[in-house]
Parts: structure tokens; C-alpha cells; sequence
């Protein structure tokens, strides 16, 4: 048994060893009226580290997320008034669009993932500061209700963002096993060189994984400005961090090609348990970050694909 | 002085070494041939360093040693001047030279510079290059980086007690013929301060200057002879050792090709500098081999085929239609299927299992709407294992994890079973054992007897004459003779050599 062939299985190990250390320090963690509102708060973060996972998994990184989905908050708080349930598809569609964007620069113009998705996010920030005016804006709560009511409700004692959740990761678990999008992916993900001489259009491909990881950033604001009811440029600040963690720690490498969205989902929750304990050991909110740095970088540590690293610069 | 006893390399797959015993003398210059894949490189890497033996043992004097890494047999006399040469060329010669040795001229923390100039002139007048130590080294010509290589491997001399071994790696390659004859004689000067290895696929140059001769075969070393009983033709036997086993080649499957049935045409066709002016024809199952030195336009002529390379004049025609858009969609889409040379990087995904790599160029065909039907893509899977006799414990296998040989399988079978009948085969048994290698050409027959066209570039000669119907020999990227090579009148060796240098 080495270490190679527990590291598939860290992800849960870890989920679970967590769980049981704050579980035993702190007897109410347990309950599930605990444990569904801890997962029904992570579901924006959630979200945004499935988009992240597509673009990790072809060996890239989206760092606009962030950016997209504090704009997302402002387009939906701006265009809910005149929109209504359309400032949602204005949304996804902005995100998809600066996804897509990303993906171009990428793929045609040959700049790297991690600086081309930074500029990108820097048009996204940029974008929510001017449309609101560098403001908070507050959605009228009875449009929000008339339009968005849905996602935020409780059925049967579970709140509606985990089912938005739930259907999502369904979705995606779907996409990635089944179609031959998701099979593509992988291949790029794991040996692009090959992907490209078995005549499988690359290009395409990846545009289309920063496009789906842009349109998910989006999804992840509105459900934040809905929950929140308003919005701002920097209202999501301080995801993107958790949501790359939540990826990595899940066990889906930066070069990508292994691990997937289960892992994703696995990661989020390892993220939460992390954040609800920090609570509980009274971590001042504003270390939360530097928590977080030092776990992404174990996490990278442990998960790399040397192999196809020759040079880290 | 420096021996070699019964030293033996595995990797996964290949016995690379086998029980080779070797021995250099006192100044001098023994030669190391053989064919891609003989095991020269893995003896060469032991030799100096890069790689530790699994048996055996390595004695220096009759004492023995072990070189965890290069630096090591350095510090041992061994030094290594590199094919692909090794200095950084943004840095200048004389720190090319004392690269990881520059203490010796530095005092608290300030390089002398004035110092390694006059030591570095030292070390460059001994190869007789005249040159300002301080230049930089990108403006050198080839030829003359080559020498502040082999400078840079003599600064050993003055470093360490005891004699050198000096590793020469097709040294001439890159050379012009005036530069060979001036880097022969100084080796030859040379030998009062050190013994050589030169390793070449020149029979000629390692005629010329070897004192003794390793001929080498699948990892053994087949004979030695010395230089005055040499005889070109009773080493290229041992080297080949079944050029009479026309059976090897599978030379009596080889049947005619359908010349009434074009599949691949290439008029006038030309890629910027890579190639002029190429034309010929490619026939339902034709084996048609391109034959050049690295370089010759052979790999930009695959490339284009495969829509990877936009050619810059002429016409190319596949099956009765004018490609106008270079792209590998298309091409796979017309048929074309690629054995890339880089088998591990471009021909199989690892990571993936066997049945997602042999449909990842066709899976339109196994899915409807964007959704896979997995049970057939395991299906077909299962019928090509057993078809190529894949050695795999089954489908879900990842395909990393396979040999050379069942990987190439693989790859032949994505191809094979999604009907592409324009295959190209780029060195499609490199770095493959013999067994491997048998059931490559056992596969290019009957791919050959079910019509499909063959463009082939060959690991060797031997096997471009064993299995073409046609060769086309290139030399800097312009089409120099094309040979027919019916069973029983094949082309030589020699008569090829003849129009590709």
C-alpha cells in the first residue's frame, strides 16, 4: 500500500476524519438541522467550484469566477425590475460570454488560462463597479420574491439551494460520464497532444469548459444576490480561494485529467466542515483567508502530477 | 581501464541491456554502433551516469564503482558531450565552460572574470578553437559549440586525478563534411589526454575513427572487431543480423497494390521551407515509405496530411477531393489515421482506459445526441483485444499502464476500427522488442491486404525496404529518387544512403 494508492481516496478520508474531529468537539455539529443549513450556505460556493472544476480539469483555471459572480449580483439586482425572471438568463448568458471570452484568448491568442482568466476578471469587476455605481444595491423584496422566491424557499424542511445544487452536480456528473463532451475533456485533461492527433477539435473543447465555468460563476452570483437580495462589486469577494480549494482538496489536480466533479462535491463539503470548525475554534473571520492558502497549497502539494510538470516557475 | 562486466538495464517492457561487457583502454577511441533501439543510448547513459545498471558491475582501474548521477562520474572522468548539445546559449562560452565550477574564481562572493577568461582560452585552445571566451554562446556556429562542448568536458582534466573517458553522441550529425575531418583529427590529437566512445549511425565516421568497434543488437553487443578487420558488410549483418530473414518483414504477404485506386494525392505540394515541391500518389493498399534524415521534410509531409500544416503551394487530393481547409477533423473525417512517433504523448491518453482511447477519434459513431453508448464502445474494445492480441487484464485497463507494443496496438485499433484506410505510421515500432516489432509488420500487411493506403517512416532502412511497395527518398525537404520495391528486387541500403546524404 503506498502512498499513491491512498491518494485517490484522501478526498474522503479527509471529508470524513474532519467531520468526526469536529463532530466529537462540538456535539451539535452532528445534528442535521446543522449539517443541511452548513450545506444549504455552501451551495453559491458550491456552484462556482463546479465551473472551477471544468476548467481544472482540462489542465487550466478560471480566476474570474470571482469577478463574474460579483457581477452577476449587480446584473441581477439591476435588471430584476425590468426583467424579472429574464435578469436570470441575462446573467448566465454574461457569464457564459466572458467564459467563452476567456476561453478565445486562451486557445487563439495563446495566453495562458491563469492570466488571460485574471484579465477577464478584471473586465468582469470592472463591469459590476460601473453598473452599479460602486454601490450596494438592494433587490425590492417583493420582485425578488415574485421572481426568485423558488431558489431560497424550504421544502419539507430542506432548503431549496440544495436542490439547485443537487440538480446541477447531477447535471454535471452527467455531462462529464456520459456525453462525449465530457469524454473530450477528460482527454484533454489528461493528454492533450494525443486529443489533438486523434482529431478531436481542442480548441473548441476548451472554450467551451471556460464558457460552462464563466456560466456557473454566474449561476453562483445570482443565487448569492437572491439569498443576500442585493447586490455589489464586491459582494463575493473572498470565493475564490475557497471554491479553487474546494476543487483541489476534492482531488482534481491542476494538470488536471483526474478527479471530476464528484470530487468537487466531496471538496466543497470538506471546505465547509473546515470553515464550521473555524467557528467553533473561534478563528477570527478575517484569518478564514490565510486558512485557506495554507490549505490550498498542502492540497496542490499532495495532488500534482509531477510528471507533467518539467518546470515550475 | 574503465570496464563494464555483465551489466544489465530493464525497463517496463524492454530488456534494454543485456549481460554487455565493455572495456576502454588508455587513450583510446572506440567506436559504438548499432541500430535505434540497440541499446547504444541505455549503454551510453550508463556509462556516464544518467542511469544506474540492475546488474552487473562498473570498474574503474579494477576498482569498482557506482555513479549515483552524471555529477558522479564526472567527478570520476567521465564526462558526456551531448547530441543535442547542452550549453545554454544565452550564457557566454566561458560560463558554459565553468557552469556549476565557478568557485574556483570567485573570492567573497565577486566572480573573477578576467580569470575564467584566461582559463576558459586555456581550455578552448586545446580543441583549437580561436575564439573571445566571452562571446556569447548563441552566436556560434554549430560546429564550433560542439567544441566548447567537448572544451567544457576537458576542463575534467585539470579537475580530477586519473584518466578521462570522453563521451562523443553522434557528434557529427549537424556537422558539414570539412568540419567532420577537423573534429576527427583533433579527437585523435586529443587521445594523449583521454579515451573516446563514439557512437554514430555512420559506419563510415566510425570506421574511420575507432581504434575498436561494439557492434550492437537488441541490447547485446553482437561483436567487436578492430579497425583493421573491419568489413562494412559483416557489420551491417550483425547489426542487422536478418537481412538474408526476408520472413522478418513479412516480404512474401507483400502483394500489389491497387495502382487503379488513388487515394491520397500530393501535386507539387510545399510547406515554406520544410519541403518543395513533393508529389506522388498513394494507392489502396500501398505501403509507401518517405526515407530521409531527420529533418528531410519526412515528419512536416505527415503533418500535412494530417491537417496539422497548411501547405504553402500545390494541391493535395484525398480520395477525388481538393482539400481546401488543413485540419485534423477533416482529415480524420476523410479517413486518415495517425501512429504518432510519440506514442505515449500523442498516440494514447493515460489516464483513460482501452476503450475510451480507441474511441476517442470516432465517438460520433458510438453515441447519439452527445451521449456515449458505452456498452458498445466496451464491445468493440473487446473485439479488438482479441483481434490484435492486446495483452490487457480487460477494456477498463488504463492504458498507460500497458507495454509499448499493446499500447501501439491501441492505437492501431482507434484507427483500424474506425475505418480509416490513409494510415500513417511514423517510427510505429520505436523503442518496441522484437516480438512487438513482428506483430507491427504482421498488422501493416494485412492492413495492406484489406486496401488501406500506407505512408510509412520507418524506424530503419532495413525496415523501409522490408515493407514499402514504394519508398521516396527526400533530402532537405526536396524529393530526390523514388524506388519500386517489388518482392525479390528491392532496393539496398546503399542504393538509398546514395541520395539521402
Amino acid at each position: 500500500m503506498t502512498f499513491e494508492h491512498i491518494k485517490p481516496h484522501l478526498p474522503w478520508m479527509t471529508l470524513l476524519a474532519l467531520t468526526a474531529i469536529v463532530g466529537i468537539a462540538d456535539t451539535n455539529f452532528l445534528l442535521p438541522a446543522n449539517l443541511i443549513s452548513m450545506s444549504a450556505d455552501i451551495v453559491p460556493l458550491f456552484i462556482m467550484a463546479l465551473g472551477m472544476t471544468f476548467a481544472i480539469y482540462i489542465g487550466g483555471i478560471d480566476l474570474s469566477a470571482q469577478s463574474v459572480a460579483n457581477m452577476t449580483t449587480v446584473i441581477a439586482t439591476v435588471a430584476l425590475p425590468t426583467f424579472g425572471l429574464g435578469a436570470a438568463v441575462i446573467c448566465i448568458l454574461a457569464g457564459l460570454f466572458l467564459g467563452a471570452v476567456s476561453g478565445f484568448v486562451t486557445t487563439r491568442l495563446l495566453v495562458p488560462s491563469f492570466i488571460s482568466t485574471l484579465a477577464i476578471g478584471g473586465v468582469a469587476f470592472s463591469t459590476g463597479q460601473y453598473l452599479s455605481g460602486q454601490r450596494a444595491l438592494y433587490m425590492d423584496a417583493t420582485l425578488r420574491d415574485n421572481s426568485f422566491g423558488w431558489m431560497v424557499g424550504k421544502s419539507f424542511g430542506i432548503p431549496h439551494e440544495l436542490f439547485i445544487g443537487g440538480a446541477l452536480v447531477l447535471i454535471a456528473i452527467f455531462i462529464q460520464n456520459r456525453t462525449t463532451f465530457g469524454r473530450a475533456l477528460k482527454a484533454v485533461g489528461a493528454g492533450e497532444p494525443a486529443a489533438v492527433a486523434s482529431g478531436l477539435n481542442v480548441r473548441r473543447i476548451k472554450i467551451l469548459a471556460f464558457a460552462i465555468s464563466g456560466a456557473l460563476a454566474a449561476i453562483a452570483g445570482l443565487l448569492f444576490s437572491v439569498k443576500l437580495s442585493g447586490g455589489s462589486p464586491t459582494i463575493a469577494n473572498g470565493f475564490l480561494l475557497p471554491a479553487i480549494v474546494a476543487v483541489l482538496v476534492g482531488g482534481t489536480p491542476l494538470t488536471g485529467g483526474v478527479g471530476g466533479v464528484v470530487n468537487t462535491l466531496i471538496g466543497t463539503l470538506i471546505v465547509a466542515v473546515i470553515r464550521s470548525s473555524m467557528l467553533y475554534f473561534e478563528v477570527d473571520a478575517t484569518r478564514q483567508q490565510m486558512v485557506f492558502g495554507i490549505v490550498l497549497i498542502i492540497a496542490i502539494a499532495l495532488t500534482i502530477d509531477r510528471s507533467k510538470l518539467r518546470i515550475v516557475k | 581501464m574503465y570496464e563494464l562486466h555483465k551489466v544489465d538495464k530493464k525497463f517496463p517492457g524492454v530488456h534494454a541491456l543485456k549481460q554487455v561487457d565493455f572495456s576502454i583502454g588508455r587513450g583510446e577511441i572506440v567506436g559504438l554502433i548499432g541500430e535505434n533501439g540497440a541499446g547504444k543510448s541505455t549503454l551510453m547513459k550508463v556509462i556516464y551516469g544518467a542511469y544506474q545498471p540492475d546488474g552487473g558491475s562498473i570498474t574503474i582501474d579494477g576498482k569498482t564503482v557506482r555513479f549515483q548521477n552524471p555529477r558522479q562520474a564526472m567527478d570520476h572522468g567521465i564526462g558526456m558531450v551531448f547530441q543535442e548539445q547542452s550549453l545554454i546559449t544565452n550564457l557566454t562560452v566561458m560560463e558554459n565552460i565553468f557552469l556549476g565550477f565557478e568557485k574556483q574564481f570567485v573570492k567573497f562572493g565577486v566572480v573573477n572574470w578576467t580569470a575564467m577568461a584566461d582559463a576558459a582560452r586555456k581550455q578552448l585552445a586545446k580543441v583549437k578553437l580561436d575564439i573571445d571566451p566571452a562571446t556569447v554562446t548563441a552566436k556560434l556556429s554549430f560546429a564550433q559549440r560542439q567544441l566548447v562542448e567537448l572544451a567544457k568536458v576537458l576542463t575534467l582534466e585539470e579537475r580530477i586525478d586519473g584518466d578521462l573517458v570522453i563521451l562523443l553522441d553522434e557528434p557529427t550529425s549537424v556537422l558539414a563534411k570539412e568540419e567532420v575531418e577537423l573534429l576527427f583529427s583533433l579527437v585523435r590529437e586529443l587521445t594523449n589526454r583521454a579515451s573516446f566512445i563514439f557512437v554514430s549511425h555512420r559506419m563510415d565516421e566510425v570506421l574511420e575513427l575507432s581504434d575498436r568497434i561494439y557492434v550492437m543488437k537488441d541490447g547485446e553487443v553482437v561483436d567487436i572487431v578492430s579497425r583493421d578487420n573491419a568489413d562494412i558488410d559483416a557489420i551491417q549483418h550483425k547489426m542487422v543480423g536478418r537481412d538474408v530473414d526476408k520472413e522478418y518483414y513479412r516480404e512474401q504477404r507483400q502483394k500489389p497494390y491497387r495502382d487503379n485506386e488513388s487515394l491520397l494525392k500530393f501535386d507539387g505540394v510545399s510547406l515554406g521551407q520544410r519541403f518543395q515541391d513533393i508529389s506522388f500518389d498513394l494507392h489502396a493498399g500501398e505501403v509507401f515509405c518517405l526515407v530521409g534524415t531527420e529533418g528531410s521534410g519526412r515528419e512536416a509531409i505527415l503533418r500535412t496530411i494530417f491537417g496539422l500544416e497548411t501547405p504553402t503551394a500545390g494541391s493535395v487530393t484525398i480520395k477525388g477531393k481538393p482539400i481546401a481547409r488543413f485540419d485534423a477533423q477533416s482529415s480524420v473525417a476523410l479517413g486518415v489515421g495517425y501512429v504518432p512517433r510519440e506514442r505515449k504523448v500523442e498516440g494514447i491518453v493515460g489516464g483513460m482506459n482501452v476503450f475510451e482511447n480507441m474511441t476517442l477519434s470516432q465517438m460520433r459513431n458510438y453515441s447519439s445526441y452527445g451521449v456515449l453508448r458505452i456498452a458498445e464502445e466496451k464491445q468493440l474494445a473487446r473485439d479488438w483485444i482479441g483481434q490484435l492480441s492486446i495483452k490487457t487484464p480487460s477494456e477498463f485497463k488504463d492504458c498507460g499502464g500497458l507495454s509499448g507494443g499493446n499500447q501501439q496496438k491501441v492505437v492501431l485499433a482507434k484507427w483500424r476500427s474506425g475505418g480509416s484506410d490513409i494510415m500513417m505510421l511514423d517510427h510505429p515500432t520505436r523503442g518496441l522488442d522484437i516480438g512487438a516489432k513482428e506483430d507491427v509488420y504482421d498488422m501493416v500487411r494485412e492492413m495492406s491486404d484489406a486496401g488501406v493506403g500506407i505512408i510509412l517512416v520507418a524506424d530503419t532502412l532495413e525496415e523501409a525496404i522490408g515493407l514499402s511497395h514504394t519508398i521516396l527518398v527526400l533530402k532537405d525537404g526536396r524529393a530526390q529518387q523514388r524506388f519500386e520495391c517489388a518482392p525479390g528486387a528491392k532496393p539496398t541500403l546503399y542504393d538509398l544512403v546514395h541520395y539521402m546524404i
